[in-house]
């Protein structure tokens, strides 16, 4: 009898002291590479040791007077730019005829838009890099090209951009189009002054989600880019398998905020949204 | 009279470029590593056109290359594994919390996801050898006295790999969880069940398909790795991804690359396929 009373009471204090210890660990785990890798790329030492004894902001002026760098930095936002682009018109335009319209073979259509999505990187970097090493538009070589690149990641980024945009075109309330068109409002004028303000989070979002993706890419990358056209990502693989330094906790520090801005740019967007909803 | 004809055109030209994209660069090269792959090799050249199966024989003759599909599924195996139940107790956590902690989790649970595998990759490198924050760390609480270097072990490729998979498994859980109902965990502590009998007979009975997926999808991305157990892992913990770059980017031996990605393609079909069956199989059962 007291035994079956006291469990109950002893039972719930060990599995909330043993559940605090779990997350507690677990938030360790999750935060100890950024946090180290914060403070790395403030260190002053020329090796990457543990203590850090003297701080300094040399590495990240090193990074900015490092043609080398910067130059990786560049191409990293080039490369994500023209994924955005890419994978967003593509994914946006089909996942607009995908719930637009009743389509035949729209199963078939789905799988074929989803299957790259579910291929290690390194099969999609292997397969466009034996496929497309011997091509050139005009002499221009498609192999180490940046356009090759952004194809690449797409792969990855537009089936993202198509499962976001076909939960956003389904979620339309479609009378409101239909009320334009009852007015007379021709289907393009419709879609970019109805549609587009009501997906506008959506495109946004997918624009920076693929933007996202392709920054942080970086096996890919490996197989399709050439000395002039390697990304942050690359030269920083690099730099660890040779000699690595504080430098790379510097690249590491600013890809993440490009990260970050993205992200907040989105939870700006989002909350104007809603702010205008309510008002 | 062009109405009609026009709406039955349209979607298929929206459609042109996700299909372009999805026929010319994913289709085509899938089909030309398939035709590589059994393509000879000349040592001055990256291939010669023919026909062998040389390539898909070496996989069972070779030592090394068996060994790294023997590496790659172990490694996917444990990592996924740990994986699986670090994010369930993880999500079991985050639903059981008052809502305004949820956030906070969730934000957690993003970073992984956000920052680049490399950077995670060169986080944990700093934190493993014998003047990274480990060591120093136990150093100075007294725990070791000599320093210690944890690099280059299956332990650290498995904490990198862990780290890499958590988020998704997490997302996927955490999902499953949210849609049960909460009171069954109360009746079955009404009942005075035990919390192991609990988890046992109440939660993963019902979470399994949510554990099974959660599980395909940390196992298919190991599977494809290389970088984490290459930077972490010791020399000799070679895997499927790194012997085709070896053999891409090194070797220059672009059939031996492509065949081993055929075998790669292959394992992540067969993991999906099996999933999707287990799935099926369970569902049958409980109606």
């Amino acid at each position: 009898m007291s035994d079956a009373l006291r469990a109950p009471r002893i039972g719930p204090r060990l599995l909330r002291a043993i559940a605090a210890v779990f997350t507690l660990s677990l938030v360790a785990y999750i935060l100890i590479p950024v946090l180290v890798t914060l403070a790395m790329s403030f260190s002053g030492a020329a090796q990457l040791r543990f203590p850090i004894r003297s701080w300094s902001l040399g590495w990240y002026a090193e990074f900015a007077a490092s043609p080398q760098w910067t130059g990786a930095l560049i191409n990293s936002l080039i490369i994500a730019t023209g994924t955005a682009v890419m994978s967003s018109v593509a994914g946006v335009a089909a996942a607009y005829a995908y719930t637009r319209y009743t389509l035949r073979f729209s199963t078939l259509l789905y799988v074929l838009l989803m299957l790259p999505l579910f291929m290690p990187g390194i099969v999609l970097g292997l397969g466009v890099a034996l496929t497309f090493s011997r091509f050139s538009i005009g002499g221009y070589s498609l192999l180490g090209s940046h356009l090759l690149v952004m194809i690449a990641h797409s792969l990855w980024a537009m089936p993202l951009v198509f499962l976001l945009m076909e939960a956003v075109f389904r979620m339309i309330d479609r009378r409101v189009i239909e009320a334009a068109q009852d007015l007379g409002c021709p289907p393009l004028r419709t879609f970019f002054e109805i549609e587009v303000p009501m997906i506008s989070t959506g495109l946004i979002s997918s624009l920076l989600f693929a933007f996202v993706i392709s920054l942080n890419e970086f096996v890919m990358v490996l197989f399709l880019t050439d000395r002039d056209t390697q990304t942050l990502p690359v030269l920083m693989w690099l730099g660890l398998r040779s000699a690595a330094t504080p430098q790379i906790a510097v690249a590491s520090v600013v890809i993440s905020l490009s990260v970050f801005a993205c992200l907040s740019l989105i939870m700006v967007w989002y909350v104007r949204q809603l702010r205008k909803i309510t008002r | 009279m062009t109405g009609p004809k026009r709406s039955r055109l349209a979607p298929w030209l929206l459609l042109t470029p996700a299909q372009i994209l999805a026929v010319v660069f994913f289709g085509v090269p899938a089909l030309y590593m398939a035709r590589m792959s059994v393509n000879a090799h000349a040592p001055q050249s990256y291939f010669t056109p023919g026909f062998t199966f040389e390539n898909y024989a070496r996989l069972t003759h070779d030592p090394v290359i068996a060994g790294a599909i023997w590496n790659t599924i172990w490694l996917a195996l444990i990592g996924s594994a740990v994986t699986i139940v670090l994010a369930y107790g993880f999500a079991l956590i985050v639903w059981l919390k008052p809502a305004r902690w949820r956030l906070w989790f969730i934000g957690l649970a993003l970073l992984p996801l956000l920052i680049s595998e490399i950077a995670i990759i060169f986080g944990w490198w700093m934190v493993f050898p014998r003047n990274g924050l480990l060591s120093v760390a136990l150093m100075s609480s007294g725990l070791i006295t000599d320093k210690i270097s944890l690099t280059y072990t299956e332990g650290a490729a498995l904490v990198g790999q862990v780290y890499i998979t958590l988020p998704y498994c997490f997302f996927i859980l955490l999902s499953v969880f949210d849609g049960l109902d909460r009171r069954v965990l109360e009746a079955a502590l009404d009942l005075s069940a035990p919390p192991l009998t609990t988890l046992y007979e109440v939660l993963l009975p019902q979470t399994r398909a949510g554990l099974l997926a959660a599980f395909a999808q940390a196992f298919i991305w190991t599977m494809g790795t290389y970088a984490t157990p290459m930077a972490l892992g010791p020399d000799t913990l070679w895997t499927l991804g790194f012997l085709i770059q070896a053999q891409m980017l090194g070797k220059h031996h672009w059939p031996m690359a492509a065949a081993l990605s055929m075998v790669l393609v292959v394992g992540v079909a067969l993991v999906v396929l099996l999933t999707r069956w287990l799935q099926l199989q369970q569902r049958s059962f409980h109606v």
